[in-house]
């Protein structure tokens, strides 16, 4: 029987599970029959032992891993928790029960720290070492050194992929979503994964599995011949379909996507130059940055994206507040209104720099949702001197009115992260909700046909510079739609430059009619990957 | 006697876990006892981990670092080596 979920990677892999989970013995809350003195001196020699021992098997590591891991124990070793467990062992609870006592109570008092929240799953790892260590269970079993395994787990956290040794060959997870910590692991490892996999806790200790990402798919007892085949498409002509561009977030990227067959760039992340300065740059040194930028770009239109930061993504001289859903805060367009100097330096800047290098230049604004902010922002590019306005599509409100906008835009270009979480109402970050930020889901896919639509009676040209487009089938199902530009990161643009120079525009419209008329998503890929087969 | 060195914290997520374990590191080694306290008057000492981050230090807080040392130089150095760590850490 197969498991579902989400394919991280393209290559498949056979070999035998190996389930990471933390026995319930572990975290149980139990009573001791010891002097609370006793088991003080029980909880101060099990972290430090533990301790001991997690440094050294971390000492081997990156040095992330190591500093995060660093930060960790230092917590866990200070005195003062110590001090919170005391009231618990003088009620008679074990060392491991006060331990987690009290760091739920040090939670608490936390709140929603974020930062701190990110971390509470690796502080209850540790602890549960701890409790191992003093409850004489194994807390997890460790990953054998020797063998061919695939991890099997809920999640992961970092403290569990910084194992990871030669040994594993594979990851599925039953939570997490293509952009979990567990999936850009896997990513930059190269482990074959499938993530958000309902139904993986019931694999059993042992057992051998396929794990078929480009299939989405785990197969229980199945072989590399029943691997799904990463799809590899011939060119049968020079020039793709639509338009291929890079998206760049700087000077590095704008020369490496120079290096690629990309013709031009569909998405210039400009918060990059501004989120690690602690003041704002001067106009001049703007100026400076974008006309190297363009100077380095590859040939053709470029699209630049005006700043698009928010609370979770705070530019240190904007002094951005606190804010209860960051994701539907004060961000992109919005910080306008409460900055309105820095977004007419920036647009000076950049028809500066236009100007110094001559370049096809396009500037859109993000997180638009009105008809107003659009007509705000073509008025003040206008007055920078800026002729090709456009915006991004991220919010279900803009579709609509986009028929109001006539005259108004040169292009619109699709965010395909942002609408998918806006769409469904779905954190892109929720570990549990990677189903609905699935860029086959219908609604996505129907949302974009409708701008398509929209973009085709406005006679402007629609992009779409999100990460699905990354994906050749996906490529292939938008420029079917009738998307005039597909845009990625330089390292997807061979392919999907390959994909959409190997098949006619009818082909690609058939593709899109049956990613069209799936129920779910993956129906959708299913379908139109059949075609391809 | 002590110094105290006044400073406005960058760092865009606040005092957050990593510098935290480097401070604590580092006044341990100096052997010297360091305070943090915020404009509401928390304090918290800088070899407490649990207590510093219980500060919930934000972006643009003021702090002030307090260093029980006689001498203002070796003093005023130590409280500059924690600001350089809660900013850049």
């Amino acid at each position: 029987m197969d498991i579902t979920g989400i394919g991280v990677g393209s290559r498949a892999v056979v070999g035998d599970v190996f389930v990471l989970n933390t026995s319930d013995e572990v975290y149980e809350h139990r009573p001791t029959r010891h002097t609370p003195a006793e088991e003080a001196s029980v909880l101060a020699t099990a972290i430090a032992t533990t301790a001991a021992g997690i440094r050294d098997e971390a000492s081997a590591g990156d040095d992330t891993t190591r500093e995060i891991l660093d930060a960790l124990l230092t917590i866990l070793e200070d005195p003062e928790l110590q001090e919170m467990a005391k009231p618990y062992l003088d009620t008679g609870d074990d060392a491991p029960t006060a331990l987690f006592k009290s760091l739920d109570e040090f939670a608490e008092m936390m709140g929603d720290d974020e930062d701190f929240l990110s971390r509470v799953g690796d502080l209850r790892g540790i602890a549960a070492r701890i409790s191992g260590w003093v409850r004489g269970i194994a807390a997890g079993p460790s990953i054998p050194q020797e063998g061919s395994w695939i991890i099997v787990a809920e999640d992961l956290t970092p403290l569990e992929t910084s194992q990871f040794g030669s040994s594993v060959i594979g990851v599925i997870t039953e939570l997490g979503g293509p952009t979990s910590h567990t999936a850009i692991i896997c990513r930059a490892l190269s482990l074959p994964a499938v993530v958000s996999a309902k139904g993986a806790m019931q694999l059993k200790q042992g057992e051998s599995v396929l794990v078929d990402p480009e299939g989405n798919r785990v197969v229980r007892g199945g072989s590399m011949s029943q691997a799904t085949q990463a799809l590899s498409f011939i060119p049968e002509s020079d020039t793709p379909l639509i338009t291929v561009r890079a998206n760049i977030g700087g000077l590095a990227d704008a020369e490496a996507a120079a290096a690629t067959s990309a013709r031009g760039v569909g998405l210039f992340r400009t918060e990059v130059l501004y989120l690690s300065a602690q003041s704002e740059p001067t106009l001049e040194e703007q100026v400076a940055s974008y006309t190297e930028v363009l100077k380095a770009a590859p040939a053709g239109k470029i699209i630049i994206r005006t700043i698009d930061a928010g609370s979770d993504k705070p530019v240190p001289f904007l002094n951005l507040s606190e804010e209860e859903n960051p994701a539907l805060g004060i961000r992109g367009f919005r910080l306008n209104h409460d900055h309105p100097a820095f977004l007419a330096t920036q647009l000076t800047a950049i028809a500066q720099a236009i100007d110094n290098t001559g370049r096809d230049v396009g500037v859109m604004a993000p997180m638009v949702s009105t008809a107003g902010e659009v007509e705000d922002f073509a008025a003040l590019c206008a007055e920078a001197g800026i002729t090709q306005v456009g915006i991004m599509i991220e919010t279900p409100a803009i579709v609509s009115v986009l028929p109001d906008l006539e005259g108004l835009l040169s292009f619109v270009s699709i965010g395909t992260n942002d609408l998918s979480q806006y769409l469904f109402a779905a954190d892109r970050m929720h570990p549990q909700l990677g189903a609905l930020n699935n860029p086959w889901q219908p609604a996505l896919l129907r949302t974009v046909k409708a701008v398509c639509d929209h973009g085709s009676r406005l006679g402007i040209p629609v992009g779409v510079c999100g990460e699905s487009a990354a994906d050749p089938l996906l490529a292939i199902v938008f420029a079917g739609m009738g998307v005039a530009s597909v845009s990625a990161a330089p390292s997807a643009i061979e392919s999907v430059s390959a994909a959409l120079s190997s098949l006619s525009s009818s082909k690609a419209e058939i593709a899109s009619h049956a990613a069209l008329a799936a129920r779910n998503a993956t129906e959708a890929e299913a379908a139109v990957r059949a075609l391809f087969a | 006697m002590s110094v105290t060195h006044t400073m406005t914290v960058q760092d865009p997520i606040g005092l957050h876990a990593r510098p935290v374990g480097q401070i604590v590191a580092l006044v341990r080694e100096s052997g010297v006892a360091v305070t943090l306290r915020d404009s509401s008057g928390k304090e918290a000492s800088g070899s407490s981990a649990l207590k510093m981050l219980a500060m919930k230090v934000k972006h643009s807080d003021t702090l002030e670092i307090v260093v029980d040392s006689d001498d203002d130089a070796a003093g005023l150095s130590l409280a500059k080596a924690v600001e350089a760590l809660v900013n850049e850490g």
